[in-house]
């Protein structure tokens, strides 16, 4: 197992996971946390929109705005978790930025949803400027951004730049442009796209990644191809084929059981063999797929096989 | 035609509404589903319009809602024929534009119009302000269904994880508007610096300290000229309200059987209760299919028989059976929660529906073919 610190899952300070709804992107990003603590970090897990579970799952309490530990590894590898509330991050700023009293006063009177209609964008920038401060002050060695998920993830990242495009000076513009910077910077800050080995997650997970990439400036790590079942090569015979070759006698009921599974098996890994290639040969990624669990609802324990997965090399694309 | 089951209050809901509603988390085919949806209706003779938000691209080339197609003016779905008169269209929906229709609807003159429109300010929000294309797909549903040309609306919602997302969307607007600071900022026509109010004057030095002063030149002159529109709004809000209770109007909930996508089905059940929407029930789609099961004995004599060709194939049996178990266990939840909750459930297609005919089929699926 490489050092902690060679491998990909830290390759980043920042990794900010997204994908459209419906993918597994929280999962994936509580399981990417998992991963990197087990190598020894010190891992924050940012959930932007607090969807209850996200703590339990990690074998901790549920995520509030405070700093908790969640679960404790080896050495000092621990993941620890929180949210960030755009009304707190807006506290915190207006603290980090030493204004007095009299602007705190005024913010609570106009109230945050006042301010931030006067000022679009200002909410997720204001998350995103919490995450770049946590960055900033090494925080943990690893900040895991659980991103707000469906179409929201790219006009969250994208508040930076739209931002400085309304705001022409004061404090909100340098933020956006603090926030820019740190985004465009691939050793502080990258972004893991997730996605599921079908048609339209596929093509969903391509134009995310050429926003991401291309428009906001993230560097993106490999892409994650979530829930893959196993490759079962066995099928291509039909079960009484492949009972002859293993000179097991079954019953006709056995056989007709088998083939109403072994029917929709093969045309389902074929099609997820397309989908994994249609991906590769479109992103220029390297490309790393996580097993489909046997159940929808999820425990610790299924999230230290994801973990396990996460570990292994990426497929590198052929050249 | 089909062999499942059919709920008929849900045929007959939806066959008779004259606006339906889909709503429901991310990724579970929605637009897919209001998209069938509207290809029975058409196909059964009737007149019906599409809105979507952000279709998948493959669906959107079968809506003939393409990248060139303007967004916001309804387009003709062709391959839809059924009995009589039956016609789909589509149409994206632009939260931007829409707002923009709204803003010269409810102004008295072209110059007042004008002067929202390109306010800076105006232009950056009309889209994101806070449940603005919530509230603005339902405006759009509102102005459709009043304009008297078509016999059936139907409304792909954004992805939601509460259903308070869509239907608070009208009363957040209005709470953005009363909010006390607003009303002071758009009393009257007193110049900027005249803005006496505590709170306001508050408010508009922390954003010039946060965002400088063009900014805030900008902001009280949106507030301003949204103030002459604030009637307008507040109550075409009333009315959406109304008509979305009434019996014209059906909700229908489109989950998967995935765990997490149950979860927030249930919430968006209960949201509609709640608030007495009228609920024709909910679509579980993308189910895995329940292979036949094996004996005991002969599960017996497969018990030992080691690597090869014929331990995938049991591999595989297990985990598709596994799966489907729990998927069916997930659904029963939702069946479970009221008597009277329909659920419709649909199979995992063997391919994306993108394009009209698999539409159709889906179409037979959900009402039943003819």
């Amino acid at each position: 197992m490489a050092d902690a610190g060679d491998h990909w899952l830290q390759s980043t300070r920042v990794a900010i996971v997204a994908g459209k709804g419906g993918v597994g992107s929280s999962t994936v990003a509580a399981a990417y946390a998992l991963a990197a603590a087990r190598e020894g970090a010190d891992v924050l897990f940012v959930a932007v929109d607090g969807r209850p579970g996200m703590g339990p799952l990690l074998g901790g309490r549920e995520l509030d705005h405070n700093d908790h530990i969640l679960r404790r590894l080896k050495g000092a590898g621990q993941v620890r978790g929180r949210t960030i509330p755009a009304d707190q991050a807006f506290g915190d700023y207006l603290e980090l930025k030493g204004v007095g009293g009299m602007l705190r006063r005024a913010a609570s009177a106009a109230s945050l949803p006042m301010i931030a209609a006067a000022t679009p964008g200002l909410e997720h920038l204001l998350v995103l400027g919490k995450v770049k401060e946590l960055e900033r002050d090494r925080a943990a060695d690893l900040i895991v951004v659980d991103a707000p998920p469906a179409g929201h993830a790219a006009p969250f990242l994208r508040s930076a730049g739209g931002l400085s495009d309304v705001v022409q000076s004061g404090p909100v513009r340098e933020q956006a442009v603090e926030v820019d910077a740190m985004l465009r910077d691939p050793a502080r800050c990258q972004a893991m796209i997730v996605t599921l080995p079908e048609e339209t997650p596929v093509t969903e997970a391509v134009e995310l990644a050429n926003e991401l990439n291309g428009d906001i400036g993230l560097a993106l790590l490999p892409v994650i191809v979530n829930a893959c079942w196993s490759e079962r090569p066995g099928l291509a015979k039909s079960p009484a084929m492949a009972a002859r070759s293993q000179k097991v006698k079954l019953s006709a009921a056995a056989k007709a059981a088998l083939a109403s599974s072994s029917d929709f098996g093969r045309e389902r890994l074929e099609r997820q063999r397309q989908q994994i290639e249609r991906l590769g040969s479109t992103l220029a990624l390297p490309m790393v797929t996580l097993p489909r669990l046997p159940t929808p609802r999820l425990t610790l324990h299924h999230l230290g096989i994801l973990a396990d997965a996460l570990m292994v090399s990426p497929v590198e694309v052929p050249a | 035609m089909t062999s499942d089951p059919i709920a008929e209050s849900f045929v007959e809901d939806v066959g008779s509404a004259g606006l339906i509603v889909t709503c429901g988390p991310g990724g579970v085919g929605k637009t897919t589903t209001a998209a069938a949806l509207g290809v029975a209706a058409a196909r059964a003779g009737r007149r019906v319009v599409v809105v979507t938000v952000d279709p998948a691209r493959r669906l959107a080339d079968a809506l003939g809602l393409d990248e060139g197609a303007a967004a916001d003016a309804p387009h003709q779905v062709t391959g839809v024929s059924g009995v009589g008169d039956g016609e789909l269209w589509a149409l994206m929906l632009d939260a931007a534009s829409t707002f923009d229709r709204l803003v010269r609807e409810q102004t008295s003159s072209v110059k007042q119009a004008d002067a929202i429109l390109e306010n800076p300010v105006y232009r950056a929000i009309s889209g994101s302000l806070s449940g603005a294309q919530e509230y603005m797909a339902i405006e759009r549903l509102h102005q459709l269904h009043t304009s008297g040309e078509w016999d059936l609306v139907i409304v792909d919602t954004p992805p939601s994880r509460h259903a308070i997302d869509l239907l608070e969307a009208p009363d957040r607007l209005i709470g953005f508007l009363g909010h006390p600071v607003y009303r002071t900022l758009t009393a009257g026509q007193r110049a900027f610096a005249k803005v006496t109010n505590a709170a306001a004057s508050m408010f508009l030095w922390a954003v010039r300290r946060l965002a400088g002063p063009q900014i805030v030149e900008d902001t009280v002159e949106f507030f301003r000229s949204l103030a002459n529109i604030e009637p307008g709004l507040r109550s075409r809000a009333e009315e959406v309200s109304v008509l979305l209770r009434s019996p014209a109007a059906t909700f229908v909930v489109v989950s998967s059987p995935r765990a997490e996508a149950v979860g927030e089905a249930e919430h968006l059940i209960g949201a509609l209760r709640d608030g007495d929407f009228p609920f024709a029930g909910v679509v579980v789609n993308l189910i895995h299919p329940m292979p036949e099961q094996l004996t005991p004995a002969d599960r017996a004599a497969l018990a030992d028989i080691g690597d090869g060709p014929l331990a995938d194939h049991l591999a595989w049996h297990d985990e598709l059976t596994d799966l489907a178990t729990a998927e069916r266990d997930e659904i029963a939840i939702l069946a479970d929660l009221a008597e009277d909750v329909v659920v419709v459930e649909l199979p995992l297609m063997s391919v994306d529906v993108h394009d009209v005919e698999g539409l159709i089929g889906l179409a037979d699926r959900l009402v039943g073919g003819n």
